[in-house]
Order: structure tokens, then C-alpha cells, then sequence
């Protein structure tokens, strides 16, 4: 039993992975899904664990898809190369960005991360050789994954690039919530509890942070080479400052400090999204009330409300059954004072 | 070389909007620690109300006036309800919900008067062009800058030569303070805010027969507002200024150098500064 407990997270995820495709009928919507709690994974981990609130996201899933659709449209690398070369451009460009933001605290952080966002929305613009400008990069294609010239997963139909997706998925949550758990994801607890207090312990907070950061840049990255190849495209929108507000928004709608509460988020924004603007194309009004009644009223967002409500059948509950599932406990710790 | 002298000329033009558009969202963080994202919507709308008050025949002079006034009064009710309930929580939620009421006001701006663009011309006595010595310059732009600068003055006194001003400084060394010495702190906090979204507002209005009115103009400003403050430093009025002039006539003299990249060279500059001054200009260290 303990090792469901200890893994109840991932087994989440991995229950949310299988369960996608029974509720979605497009394999290009579920694998939006997945792509997008990829980003709000990476967003999470600096607001949820490091209290670092990033207006930058979309640059990182930007640069990550302009980096696989330029590798796979100029060099004919395979699958896992030129997403390895999306995190790593990622993580690069995270580093650049983190190394001037992070100096700065509170909001001027806040307001330096979206003034960088616009910064690279209007290189990305400007540098039309490199990025297709407005058009974006057009035709990238989509290789199987092969290892040795074998085909290991084919992913031309959009329910087997699904699968390669779900697997990386899985893999990335896996690897976070290690990280999350480890001594790093401690003591970037520590520093966004209370600063002073870590770097009094004697951490080294700045460079800390910017390990948070380069790990957010790199998962992101990832998210946008996957998206590349999923559209097709790398287009302009994917670094513009709505995509680095989308992402934001999935994370904190989902709550902050449990990563699974990201996937939650992210599955939300993605299907009520498709849904709604079907429905109202100014869906986005009612995001916009929605993110106003998450800072009046629910602060942990909808894993929050998950988790009260499950509080409240078990407590309704206690007296008959002693020993409650363990995916439904809730043990998480708080995070935010 | 006269060229760039115009340009500069024409960059004073734009860097005084790009000031009257930081310097509410300046002000407003000096007084409330509070990072106002919805800043670039009241922009937006302040933009959105001149076009339609000029639509139902209002003249240009009137709309200029009315059209922030109407942005500030809403920016005070929404002060007066709901922002201070939510003043005591992590600067995060601030954000959000600015930036949720940010996104409704874009959005509620699309539904009414449509995703497209619209262009508003300046009222007959503005039009046309003015002979400088040897140099053209638009008639238009020429008022903009008379007005921003009067504006300027105007917010100058109010902060350095009133008893308002003076509380408002006092409020953002110490609220605690200002209203243990019996002044109404939560009615000061409204006026700042109003009077910040007001002149956003008229920032607005004003560009508006500049560069036409569209519902994403609310966003590119507030990058605009976010990188003059960051350069200037948060909280300082001069830094506002200086702010506003160095972005407007770095961005005007790229357009003749390198018009494509005119935008990014605004956020190079804004790079360059953090470089050599972190906390901005005139900012203070935090």
C-alpha cells in the first residue's frame, strides 16, 4: 500500500493519461492537454514551489517550438534530437531571462519577466529570416520515433502521437515530482516561505532560483517542440505575451504548490476553452471572471475545491470506513502562508 | 541629420504619451505596493470611450475629457468594492485579478465595437502640419506633447506643492503612519487609484487619432508602461519621465534606422539599464 501512497501522484497523472481518451474525442485536443499541463507544470514549479510568479512562459514555449520546427525542417533530425534540442534552447533562453529577473523580488520580477516576454515576441518578430515572422515556420514535419532505423511508435495518426506524448508526460511528472520531493524542491519551499530566513540558513537563493528557472525553461521548451510537431507550426502566437497569460492562468486555476493540481488546471483551460469558445467566442470574458473570483475566493484554485470536497466526504464518511483510499488523501503541504 | 533631429523631436512626442501612460501605474504602485495589470485596459477603454464619444458627435475637446473621467470614476468604483478587500493578500492575487479584470475589459471592448481596428481623426484645427524653422511637424503631435507636458506640471504640483501630494508621499513611505495622524488612508488609496486609471485613460485618448484604436492596444501598452517604470524606477515620478522620453525616442530614432526593429530595441534599452542601474533610473534600492 505504501508505494501507492508514495507514487499516488504519478499514478494520477497516469489515470489521467489513459482516461483522456475516453472523454475526449479528438486526439488533437487531448494531446493539447497534455502539452499545455506540460507548460503549467513548468509554471507551477516557479510559483507554486519557488513563489516566483513568471509573466515569460510563452517565451520558452515559443523558442522551444520555433527550435524543433528549424531543426526538423533544416536538418531532417529524428524525434527525440530535436525535442531534446527544444528543452535545451529552453532552458538556455531561461537562463538568460532568469540570470536579469531574478535579481529583482516581488513585482518588479513580475513586471521584468513580461517586459522580457514582449522582448522576444518582438525579436521572434523582427528576425522574419529565422522565424517565418508573421506566417511563423510552416510544414514542420512529424518523424515516428525510431531508434537505429526502426520504428518504435509510429505518430502520424493524432492518437499515436497522443501516445508518445502521454509517455513523455508521464516521464516529465515522474522526473518534477522527484525534484519537488528532493532537497532541491525543499528548499525552494524554503526560499518562497521566506527568503531572508533560506539565504540566513545559507543557501545560495540566487542560484536556487535560477535553477528552478532553467528546469521551468526546459520542461516548457518542451512543451513547445511537442506542440510544434502537433501542429505543424510554430507560429508567432506561440511567444506572445497571450500564450505566457494562458499558461499563468492554467496553473493558478488549477492551485499552486501540487503539481497535480497543473494538470487539473490545464485539462480545464483546454476543454472548457474548446468547448466554450464554440459555444461564445468572447469565452474569455468568463476566464477573466473566473481568474477574478480565483483571487476573492479560492485561493488553492480548483484543487483546492477538489480537496475540500473530498475533506468533506470523508468526514461524512469516517464513521463507517476507517482507511480511506490513498489516492484520496490529501496529504499535501502548505505552501502558502 | 535633420532627420534624426526631427525624430528625436517626434520621439519627445511620443515619449511624453508613453509618461502619461507609466506615471499612473508608477504612482499607484508608490502609494498601494500594488502592480496595477489592468493598467494597459484602462488605456484601452480610455481610447475605446473618446472614438465612441466622438461617434455620437461629441466634440474632440469634450471627448478628451469626458473619456477619462468616465475610465477614472470606474477604476474608483472598482477601487471602492472590490480591489481594497483584496489589498492584505500575497502580491500574486493582486495580479490576477487585475489581470482577470484586464481580460474582461478587453473582451467586453471586442464584443461591443469588434475585433478590427478604427481610426479617429484629429478635429480640423489639429490637422495638417506646422513649419518648425527648416522641419515639418504634425499639428497633432505638437498638441499632444503641449498637453502632456501641461499634464505633467499639473501632476507635479499636485504631488510636490499640495496636502494631497504630500500625504501621497507620506502614504508610501508609511500608510501606518498617515493614518494614525487621523487621515482617511482608504479614501486617498481610491483618488490615487482613480487618478492613476484616469490619466491612463487620457493616455489613451489622446493616442487614439495617433495610431487608430484596437482592442490589443491595452497589452502593448502595458509592456510600454511596465518597461518606462522599469528603466525610470517603480514609484518615481521623474523616473516616469525620464522613462517615457528615453523609450519614445529610442523607439523613434530605431524607426528611421531600423524600422522593424524599432519595438525590440525598446526592450534592448530597457535590458541595458537593468544592467547598469537594477532598481531603475531614479529607483530607490529595495
Amino acid at each position: 500500500m505504501k508505494i501507492f501512497v508514495h507514487y499516488r501522484f504519478t499514478l494520477l497523472v497516469i489515470a489521467v493519461v489513459l482516461l483522456l481518451p475516453l472523454m475526449v474525442s479528438s486526439g488533437t485536443l487531448a494531446t493539447e492537454v497534455l502539452i499545455f499541463a506540460l507548460a503549467a507544470l513548468g509554471c507551477n514549479l516557479l510559483l507554486g514551489y519557488t513563489g516566483l510568479m513568471s509573466f515569460g512562459q510563452g517565451i520558452f514555449l515559443g523558442v522551444g517550438s520555433y527550435a524543433t520546427g528549424l531543426v526538423l525542417l533544416h536538418w531532417q533530425v529524428s524525434l527525440l534530437p530535436s525535442l531534446l534540442i527544444a528543452m535545451l534552447v529552453g532552458a538556455f533562453v531561461a537562463l538568460l531571462v532568469g540570470w536579469f529577473s531574478i535579481r529583482q523580488r516581488g513585482t518588479y520580477f513580475v513586471m521584468l519577466t513580461l517586459a522580457f516576454a514582449q522582448m522576444f515576441y518582438f525579436l521572434a518578430y523582427t528576425l522574419k529570416d529565422v522565424t517565418g515572422g508573421d506566417n511563423g515556420l510552416l510544414n514542420i514535419p512529424r518523424p515516428n520515433l525510431a531508434l537505429f532505423g526502426k520504428v518504435l511508435l509510429p505518430t502520424t495518426s493524432a492518437w499515436q502521437y497522443y501516445s508518445f506524448v502521454a509517455i513523455v508526460f508521464v516521464l516529465v511528472f515522474w522526473l518534477l515530482q522527484r525534484i519537488v520531493d528532493s532537497v532541491l524542491g525543499r528548499t525552494l519551499l524554503a526560499i518562497s516561505d521566506n527568503e531572508t530566513r533560506a539565504a540566513a540558513v545559507g543557501y545560495n537563493i540566487t542560484l536556487l532560483k535560477l535553477a528552478a528557472f532553467v528546469i521551468s525553461g526546459a520542461v516548457t521548451g518542451l512543451a513547445g517542440g511537442l506542440h510544434a510537431m502537433m501542429t505543424g507550426l510554430a507560429p508567432l502566437s506561440n511567444i506572445e505575451y497571450h500564450t505566457s497569460e494562458s499558461i499563468l492562468i492554467m496553473t493558478v486555476i488549477g492551485g499552486t504548490g501540487n503539481l497535480f493540481a497543473s494538470v487539473l488546471g490545464a485539462a480545464f483551460y483546454v476543454l472548457i476553452g474548446n468547448w466554450l469558445s464554440s459555444l461564445w467566442p468572447r469565452w474569455l470574458m468568463l476566464l477573466g471572471l473566473l481568474l477574478i473570483a480565483v483571487s476573492l475566493y479560492m485561493h488553492k484554485g480548483l484543487y483546492g475545491v477538489a480537496q475540500s470536497l473530498v475533506a468533506c466526504l470523508k468526514s461524512g464518511r469516517r464513521s463507517k470506513e476507517a482507511d480511506p483510499e490513498p489516492m484520496n488523501n490529501p496529504e499535501i503541504k502548505e505552501t502558502h502562508s | 541629420m535633420n532627420i534624426y533631429i526631427l525624430q528625436i523631436a517626434n520621439g519627445i512626442g511620443i515619449g511624453m504619451l508613453y509618461f502619461l501612460l507609466a506615471v499612473g501605474l508608477s504612482i499607484v504602485f508608490g502609494l498601494l505596493r500594488f502592480v496595477n495589470f489592468s493598467h494597459g485596459a484602462f488605456y484601452l477603454i480610455g481610447a475605446y470611450f473618446s472614438f465612441q464619444l466622438g461617434e455620437m458627435g461629441l466634440n474632440f475637446w469634450w471627448s478628451l475629457l469626458v473619456a477619462p473621467l468616465i475610465v477614472g470614476v470606474f477604476a474608483w468604483l472598482v477601487e471602492k468594492f472590490v480591489l481594497r478587500h483584496i489589498y492584505a493578500l500575497p502580491h500574486h492575487f493582486h495580479i490576477l485579478f487585475t489581470v482577470g479584470l484586464a481580460l474582461v475589459l478587453q473582451e467586453a471592448v471586442i464584443s461591443y465595437w469588434g475585433p478590427l481596428g478604427n481610426n479617429i481623426s484629429p478635429p480640423d484645427i489639429l490637422q495638417g502640419v506646422v513649419m518648425l524653422g527648416s522641419f515639418i511637424f504634425p499639428k497633432y503631435r505638437l498638441f499632444v506633447i503641449a498637453v502632456t507636458a501641461v499634464m505633467a506640471l499639473v501632476l507635479w504640483w499636485v504631488l510636490e506643492g499640495t496636502r494631497l501630494g504630500a500625504i501621497v508621499r507620506a502614504g508610501s513611505e508609511s500608510t501606518e503612519m498617515v493614518s494614525l495622524l487621523g487621515l482617511n488612508i482608504d479614501r486617498i488609496f481610491s483618488l490615487v487609484f482613480a487618478l492613476g486609471a484616469l490619466t491612463a485613460g487620457l493616455a489613451g485618448a489622446l493616442a487614439a487619432p495617433i495610431r487608430g484604436v484596437d482592442p490589443f492596444m491595452g497589452v502593448e501598452a502595458l509592456g510600454i508602461a511596465f518597461v518606462v517604470v522599469v528603466i525610470g524606477g517603480l514609484g518615481s515620478f521623474f523616473g516616469a519621465l525620464a522613462g517615457g522620453l528615453l523609450v519614445g525616442i529610442v523607439q523613434s530614432l530605431m524607426s528611421t534606422i531600423w524600422s522593424e526593429g524599432a519595438h525590440l530595441m525598446i526592450y534592448v534599452a530597457m535590458a541595458a539599464v537593468m544592467l547598469l542601474r537594477p532598481n531603475g533610473l531614479f529607483g530607490r534600492s529595495s
